[in-house]
């Protein structure tokens, strides 16, 4: 299995690890509950080094983007990211990613387990449009990690060289964290204020721990990959494998805030179009069961006998103390207050569409 | 090495079950539930139901997964332990005592021989509990 620079850190700090997309990486640390709790009230780390990176440069690196990019970067200002897809000819993802839209370069973050998918794609279409644009893939020379929570700008403004409350809300600036030059975004995937870093790999621990340091007086501590699957999904963001993948395409996951459907000339795009028009199967709908039973991937949703879709994501919710989750239905059954039921080995629970998401921080 | 009771028996998947008389009190390990993580639910059975060796006897939820309990004995489920269905500390804490999960009548002349003792028990989790 591979591992993160950051990967003694975890062992020191006693983490359970779990193999996810090949990676060695915590999936706890105190506990999912604990952890989600302290990101949403105070504030925590993660490590992300596993996730990819590209790093786009050359005359033409931004009709590149624009041409594998769902959303529209033409659009996004200087020093801003957004959400958005890496879409096939048919309109399915092929990741969603997030794109940072820098002065002289273009910067693709990515998900692990579609590293190499990606950065084959992003080259192929490079090539066949003959764009004037060179693509490094930086996942392993750099560290990523990320603060989320509340106190993520107390914590970080110390170790800090630029203001951060000059940094929008998915925003970025270029400078230096505890002495380590870097990008410092104002993004994550929690639902909470933060921001995230990509120093050098050689200095990913320095930048751990002066983050754990810095973070004391908000017992800022890491947080493993369970809570940050919990926190994703009570914010509503999707995740790849669950909420979208090569058979579900992003309208289905209602994902159209990564989409800008009237752009010409972007793969995907016209297929989505079509789509859109023909209506849609299926809706992604969140919902609450209203039973002791945790929803979880792959359970089916049935009305009576007929089987309705499958469940995308579940948890028990620490922030709501319901248990929650995301599945796939007809758009008879997508309407909130709707009540059906999930299939939990055989027993059938029953669970009401909400207004998603689950979680909204106060702004 | 762990500070588990003798005098109950043990299964692979991680069960215990104590006899006493024809009654068969059954559990889970310290090791099955140090390995769900924090637990959220507990899914009894209804008084009456019977079980074989083996079958799904209870299934016990945690933030990350769900566990599957298989009764180490054949029986009828005569008392669960209905309060963990609401608090499941007395589970997490105490999974040899206060967090049994249920009681079932078994037939006269029932052996759990063929169970590993706490010091098999052991070495099964030793050569890594699956």
């Amino acid at each position: 299995m591979r591992r993160t620079p950051l990967y003694e850190a975890h062992v020191e700090a006693k983490a359970r690890l779990v193999d996810f997309h090949g990676w060695e990486m915590p999936v706890q640390y105190q506990g999912i509950i604990e952890e989600t709790h302290q990101v949403r009230k105070r504030a925590g780390i993660f490590d992300l080094c596993h996730m990819g990176r590209l790093v786009v440069t050359g005359p033409d690196r931004e009709a590149l983007v624009e041409h594998v990019f769902s959303s529209n970067l033409g659009k996004m200002k200087l020093g801003k990211a957004k959400y958005g897809f890496l879409l096939n000819e048919q309109g399915f993802p092929i990741d969603d990613v997030i794109v940072y839209r820098g002065k002289d370069v273009v910067h693709v973050v990515i998900n692990a387990g579609n590293r190499e998918p990606d950065d084959r794609w992003v080259r192929e279409r490079c090539a066949a449009g003959k764009f004037r644009a060179t693509i490094a893939n930086v996942s392993d020379e750099q560290a990523m990690i990320a603060i989320q929570g509340p106190a993520s700008e107390q914590t970080m403004q110390p170790l800090c060289s630029v203001d951060l409350s000059q940094v929008p809300y998915y925003g970025f600036a270029e400078g230096t964290v505890c002495g380590v030059p870097t990008v410092i975004a104002r993004t994550g995937y929690t639902g909470e204020d933060g921001f995230e870093v990509f120093p050098a790999k050689e200095h990913g621990r320095k930048v751990w721990d002066g983050m754990l340091g810095a973070g004391k007086p908000f017992q800022v501590c890491p947080i493993g990959l369970g809570a940050r699957d919990a926190l994703r999904l009570e914010a509503g963001m999707p995740l790849y494998g669950n909420e979208i993948d090569l058979t579900i395409n992003p309208l289905e996951a209602g994902l159209d805030f990564g989409l800008d459907l009237t752009k010409d000339g972007t793969v995907g795009i016209p297929a989505l179009r079509a789509k859109k028009a023909a209506g849609l199967s299926r809706r992604l709908v969140s919902f609450v069961a209203h039973s002791g039973r945790v929803p979880r991937h792959g359970y089916e949703l049935y009305d009576g006998a007929r089987k309705l879709g499958s469940i995308a994501s579940g948890t028990a919710s620490a922030t709501l103390g319901k248990n929650i989750g995301t599945g796939f239905v007809p758009p008879t059954h997508a309407a909130v207050g709707t009540r059906f039921e999930m299939d939990v080995r055989g027993s059938r629970q029953p669970v009401e569409v909400v207004a998603g998401p689950f979680y909204k921080r106060a702004r | 090495m762990a500070n588990r009771p003798t005098n109950v028996r043990y299964t692979k998947s991680h069960e215990w079950v104590r006899l006493e008389g024809t009654t068969a009190v059954v559990g889970i390990t310290d090791f099955a539930v140090e390995h769900l993580g924090e637990l959220v639910f507990v899914d009894l059975p209804a008084k009456g139901k019977k079980v074989g060796k083996g079958e799904t006897l209870a299934e016990v939820e945690s933030v990350k997964a769900v566990g599957e309990v298989y009764s180490p004995v054949a029986g009828e489920v005569v008392e669960v332990n209905a309060g963990l269905g609401q608090d499941q500390t007395p589970l997490a804490k105490d999974p040899f005592a206060k967090g049994w999960l249920a009681k079932l009548k078994v037939a006269a002349g029932t052996k759990v021989d063929d169970l590993m003792d706490a010091a098999a028990y052991q070495k099964h989790l030793d050569a890594g509990g699956s």
